[in-house]
């Protein structure tokens, strides 16, 4: 009887010191909120994976439409890709920009393959459905605190497919074929929505 | 009685009208939009064109589109272009009369 009566007050002496601590920790303003300064590998690890399961969980239902290899698709979303992403996110020939350099987390590189631009969950290889069900999610609501804004509200469903579709061909285009896909003709226009 | 029972619906219905004007619409873009350089479609490789290929097929209708809309204005512009001719034909011949 006393052992246990001695292991619960040690555990709720913990959880005090613990909530204390961090409460104190929390206030005193040491934790560096600069974007210039990374966090540290458990404040990252944490971030990341809430990130990830959330977006992993939220994006399960998501219904992939059968025609994202349309010619129609990659017109429209090629060309809002180069107008809403392609500051962030660069286009081919392109390695940095100032949003790549001060972002933290840096924005990934969409135009190199899933497992090169340093996210080890988006892998968007071909007919790789979670992965595509991934970017439909994050381009639709965005990501808190990240830099990445929700365009659902100002785009319909179509138009974020587009998008989509045009990420996943985006990897394997050179720059002349992206400048002739991006270019906003009066059929990426018709097809927009 | 009434208004007050319909304030509600009117706000609602203008809070809509007022988001969906705020949706970011493609044809803003247009002003600058950069052309398609289709004249670099000439110096690809063509023997490792693949026609079943989304991204050629896009670039073709892309290029296509582009074409003919260049010659739709050239079109029009020579239209409009004989229709002045015309036009001030026909009023230097009622000067001369």
């Amino acid at each position: 009887m006393s052992a246990l009566t001695t292991f619960i007050k040690s555990l709720v002496i913990t959880a005090v010191i613990v909530l204390v601590g961090g409460g104190l920790f929390l206030y005193s303003g040491l934790y560096p909120m600069g974007a210039d300064v990374p966090h540290n590998r458990l404040t990252y690890w944490l971030l990341e994976t809430l990130r990830e399961r959330s977006v992993a969980r939220a994006a399960s239902d998501i219904k992939l439409p059968g025609d994202l290899n349309a010619p129609e698709r990659l017109l429209a979303g090629g060309a809002d890709y180069n107008d809403m992403c392609a500051g962030c996110h660069l286009k081919p020939g392109k390695t940095q920009s100032d949003f790549t350099l001060g972002l933290y987390p840096a924005p990934p590189n969409l135009t190199l393959a899933g497992d090169k631009h340093g996210h080890e969950h988006a892998d968007n290889t071909e007919n790789d459905d979670p992965a595509i069900k991934r970017q439909f999610w994050i381009i639709k609501h965005g990501i808190k605190a990240s830099g990445m804004p929700a365009w659902g509200p100002g785009h319909d469903d179509e138009r974020i497919w587009n998008m989509v579709a045009f990420l996943q061909r985006l990897p394997r285009l050179t720059a002349e074929q992206y400048q002739i896909l991006t270019a906003r003709s009066n059929s990426s226009v018709e097809h927009g929505h | 009685m009434k208004t007050k029972r319909f304030t509600p619906i009117i706000a609602l219905a203008a809070l809509g009208i007022a988001l969906s004007a705020q949706a970011h619409d493609p044809k803003e873009h247009m002003k600058d939009a950069e052309k398609p350089d289709c004249a670099a479609m000439k110096n690809m490789d063509h023997s490792k064109m693949d026609m079943n290929d989304p991204v050629m097929q896009a670039m073709m209708k892309q290029c296509m589109n582009d074409m003919h809309h260049n010659d739709s204005e050239k079109d029009q512009a020579q239209a409009d272009h004989q229709d002045n001719e015309k036009s001030s034909g026909e009023q230097h011949s009622e000067h001369q009369h």
